[in-house]
């Protein structure tokens, strides 16, 4: 069983020092829910749990700095959280000789499941450092990865902008949106400076479409899809929409889908003759 | 003998209100799995069953997520002031939680403490509440913790409690609730039953013996390692108050304005001059605790926290006060043993 | 009728800017409406939060006696946005006032003691009240010494002021700069100031003290002022924290227990012993 395994392999790795912490998921009660924990002693690792109900996308602990302060992490991830950790290296942000990364095949998260999983192509982690389970990585059409914006798309532009001003009326700038995601590293976030502020901190329709379309805007090309930020949003707003149609103009326009491909440069960092320039008119 | 009304009375009372002009809000269901308490237009809207409480507070009906205190006017090097009265008319809220009705009167505290707060007091003095005592509760609930539980009256104008027959028990407890069902109840001989509510799982005394010993605990940082920093948890709760005053617009004008704000924020206290009090997690998520159930008691006689456990359901990485106090008592009981 | 409005400032007008060093200024404002300007009083170790219109607050000590008719004056350092939208103000421009918030220096309780003020750098201003109150009561007051020290002779603020207490009646200044921060003609002490109080050799009976400047200062210079006999419950010092409201309302100024807009700012050392370290 992938937990047993799981619990093996971190009690080993705590026991000889390979790592001083395992960043993974606990749970207090079998039908409770999941949450991160932070493994420190060997005789501590029943407390990590493999099950489908490991939402959190843990690299987003990698910057955190108390995390940081707890030595060298052996981090569990699922195959969508391992693309994260593709983008964060190609950043710069993490040194992955630093770290153990341990992959684990997913069959998908929830009950019913997340909406991300029905398209998901990297059920099996392709990059990790020790893969726990078994699961084929079946290729998905890119039809089938946006079809639910394809879907809202059809609506007329008038529809689109009633369904956005309807769902970010409810932000209350609460940015646990910008708390979970792994991208989202600034050591101090636009929405923070005031020298200019460039988005008002209010949450009034203005600063909460303003917050929305920026930081859509900084994910374009780095965003995986992990859609944290969306089952986290107390409000309920459909962030996913929003963060894809970025995702599907990078896939469109320069092929490119971030985390895929650890050797891939990043779009927004790189440039090749060959980019399409049909987008400036 | 007891008041009751049936749920079409109830509904059309709403639909009394409404049609008056006046503002209502109620739990609404935004999505298959989000319930939220919102404005609503007609009692089609109201959501009476189903789920065990919205994800969001009542707060914001008196406490505004973004208020404008005033405008300015800036020609040349005068500057012009307009007061902001702030829009104040009857409003009503229908079928709220206990736990949420019970945070105004604690609320009442620091809104008047010596500076009367008049926006605050002035919507508070403008609302009706009308609370569903609660059928069933979640790991999450932990009212009776904190002193009160499923059929607490603190901060209600009137109490409907479900008789399970398409009818509720009406208690109406204040003026403002006898005026709302006036001529609008029949009597009966049945009451409603309450649930006994959640197990208590903390005492004071736990929280007051760990804090006593030592501020500086190392254990903050232990028990909060997952905490990500959001204000997921203070814009859900029923009691978080702080706030943040910004000015906003150009150079020809614009308005000051009052935003929610939260000590979770790494930004929260930091000073212009670069240093902060509060460097890390573990401190931050120290002081929430410590101004709920140390600060605000000793000032103000009440808990800061009505137990209705939102910070944990909206919480990213279930953190919020119910893990953190369950391991202070784990602590407490067991002298400092590791979480 | 009107709603009271605790948020809202009453408007100021720029009547005097003064530049002490390359980045720190003082403003003596007045009331806009006369009327006000009249009723309006303080007590000195209260403080204002001052609006710059279109870019925020921020919070000051209000740096001159309330004896002082007719006006206020404050003290800032050009740092964030605030500040530096004050900086870019000229006479005659308007700005906004909320207050007087907090709690004073007991100036009534230290009649009949000696008093020393001992300040560092951009401390100055909050201390420089206290002492203008005591020397223009100068009968009730015993010895008077004032001990003020910055980083170098570019930073000290109130040079002119400074010059003129020591010529007042018992009362000694002793102006200092850090080891390399004095110019060819500095005529002052070099060294800190907890040393420079040290070598003041001091000698004060019944005395009060108000010590305000960077922590450091602080930590070093309260084992001297033990040594001369003053008590924790004598020595006295303005605390600062992030505020917003000045009102008890925001949250975000507690230190500890304590909030500072309505507790303080002013504590004894005995007082500061409690909090935490959370300022």
């Amino acid at each position: 069983m992938i937990q047993d395994e799981l619990r093996q392999l971190c009690r080993r790795l705590l026991e000889d020092g390979t790592v001083q912490v395992v960043i993974g998921y606990g749970q207090s009660s079998d039908d409770g829910p999941t949450y991160p924990v932070f493994v420190t002693d060997a005789a501590d690792v029943d407390r990590l749990v493999w099950n489908d109900q490991c939402f959190a996308n843990l690299t987003t602990y990698l910057k955190r700095k108390e995390v940081k302060a707890l030595g060298k992490p052996a981090i569990i991830v699922k195959g969508c959280d391992e693309r994260a950790l593709a983008v964060l290296e190609k950043e710069s942000q993490i040194d992955r000789t630093q770290m153990v990364v341990i992959g684990v095949a997913c069959e998908g998260v929830g009950q019913p499941r997340e909406p991300k999983c029905a398209a998901c192509d990297v059920h099996m982690p392709r990059f990790s450092d020790h893969v726990l389970g078994q699961a084929a990585n079946t290729p998905v059409e890119a039809d089938r990865r946006y079809a639910d914006l394809e879907a809202f798309m059809k609506r007329s532009p008038a529809e689109r902008m009633a369904y956005w001003m309807n769902e970010l009326s409810r932000c209350f700038k609460c940015y646990a949106c910008r708390a979970t995601c792994p991208m989202c590293y600034c050591e101090r976030c636009i929405v923070d400076k005031n020298r200019p502020q460039a988005i008002d901190t209010s949450p009034t329709l203005k600063g909460n479409f303003a917050w929305h379309i920026a930081r859509a805007f900084h994910l374009a090309g780095r965003c995986v899809g992990c859609d944290e930020c969306t089952r986290v949003c107390p409000a309920g707003i459909d962030l996913r929409l929003l963060n894809m149609s970025l995702a599907k103009a990078a896939e469109d326009e320069f092929g490119y889908r971030a985390g895929v491909d650890r050797e891939a440069e990043p779009i927004i960092g790189s440039y090749s003759l060959k980019d399409k320039e049909s987008f400036i008119r | 003998m007891s008041e009751i009304i049936s749920k079409e009375d109830l509904l059309r009372l709403v639909d009394q209100w409404i049609g008056q002009g006046k503002r209502t809000a109620g739990p609404t269901r935004i999505k298959s799995d989000v319930v939220l308490y919102a404005p609503i237009r007609s009692s089609s809207d109201v959501q009476l069953d189903g789920f065990i409480r919205p994800r969001n507070s009542i707060k914001e009906f008196i406490f505004p997520r973004h208020e404008k205190l005033y405008g300015y006017k800036v020609e040349g090097r005068k500057i012009q002031l307009f007061d902001a009265e702030p829009a104040v008319g009857e409003q009503l809220i229908i079928a709220a939680r206990p736990c949420d009705a019970a945070a105004f009167p604690i609320l009442d505290h620091v809104f008047n403490w010596d500076y009367k707060d008049e926006f605050y007091n002035r919507r508070r003095q403008a609302t009706t509440i009308v609370t569903l005592a609660c059928k069933e509760y979640d790991r999450n609930c932990f009212c009776t913790s904190v002193g009160l539980g499923p059929a607490a009256e603190s901060g209600s104008d009137a109490m409907l409690l479900d008789l399970g027959d398409g009818s509720y028990e009406v208690r109406c407890l204040t003026e403002k609730g006898k005026a709302l069902f006036a001529g609008k109840t029949g009597t009966s001989d049945k009451t409603g039953t309450v649930p006994p509510g959640p197990k208590k799982i903390f005492t004071k005394e736990s929280i007051d013996a760990f804090f006593a010993g030592g501020y500086d605990n190392p254990e903050w940082q232990q028990m909060t390692l997952r905490c990500l920093g959001c204000g997921a948890c203070a814009y859900t709760c029923p009691t978080c108050h702080c706030f943040d005053i910004v000015d906003e617009g150009n150079a020809a004008g614009g308005a000051r304005v009052k935003n929610w704000d939260a000590c979770q924020f790494c930004m929260f206290t930091a000073h212009a001059s670069g240093h902060n009090p509060r460097t890390n997690q573990g401190q931050r998520q120290r002081q929430r605790i410590y101004h709920k159930f140390e600060i605000y008691p000793t000032k103000f006689g009440e808990i800061l926290c009505t137990g209705c456990g939102n910070c944990t359901r909206n919480c990213p990485v279930e953190l919020g006060v119910r893990p953190v106090l369950e391991t202070i008592e784990t602590l407490s009981v067991a002298g400092g043993t590791k979480a | 009728m009107i709603m009271e409005n605790i948020y809202k400032p009453e408007l100021m007008e720029i009547i005097q800017i003064q530049q002490h060093t390359s980045d720190v200024k003082s403003m003596r404002v007045k009331f806009a409406d006369p009327e006000r300007a009249k009723n309006f009083s303080f007590k000195v170790g209260q403080f204002g939060i001052f609006s710059a219109f279109g870019h925020g607050e921020s919070t000051f000590n209000i740096c001159s006696s309330s004896d002082w008719k007719d006006f206020i004056e404050f003290c800032f350092r050009r740092t964030g946005r605030v500040t530096e939208a004050f900086w870019q103000l000229e006479e005659g421009d308007t700005i906004g006032f909320r207050g007087p918030y907090g709690n004073a220096y007991p100036m009534k309780e230290w009649e009949g003691k000696d008093l020393m003020f001992i300040g560092g750098g951009i401390a100055m201003p909050p201390i420089r009240c206290a002492i203008w109150y005591a020397l223009e009561h100068r009968e009730k007051y015993g010895d008077i010494t004032i001990i003020y020290g910055a980083r170098t002779v570019g930073d000290l603020v109130f040079r002119d002021e400074l010059a003129e207490w020591a010529k007042r009646p018992k009362t000694r200044v002793i102006q200092t700069v850090d080891p390399g921060g004095e110019t060819p003609d500095w005529k002052g002490e070099i060294g800190f100031v907890p040393t420079v109080v040290e070598k003041a050799g001091l000698t004060p009976k019944n005395a009060a003290a108000l010590v305000i400047g960077p922590p450091i200062m602080i930590k070093f210079t309260l084992p001297i002022l033990a040594k001369m006999g003053l008590t924790d419950k004598d020595i006295y010092t303005s605390l600062e924290n992030r505020m917003k409201c000045g009102v008890g309302k925001c949250g975000r100024c507690n230190a500890g227990p304590v909030y500072i807009c309505k507790e303080g700012p002013v504590f004894t050392l005995e007082q500061v012993k409690t909090l935490p370290n959370d300022y």
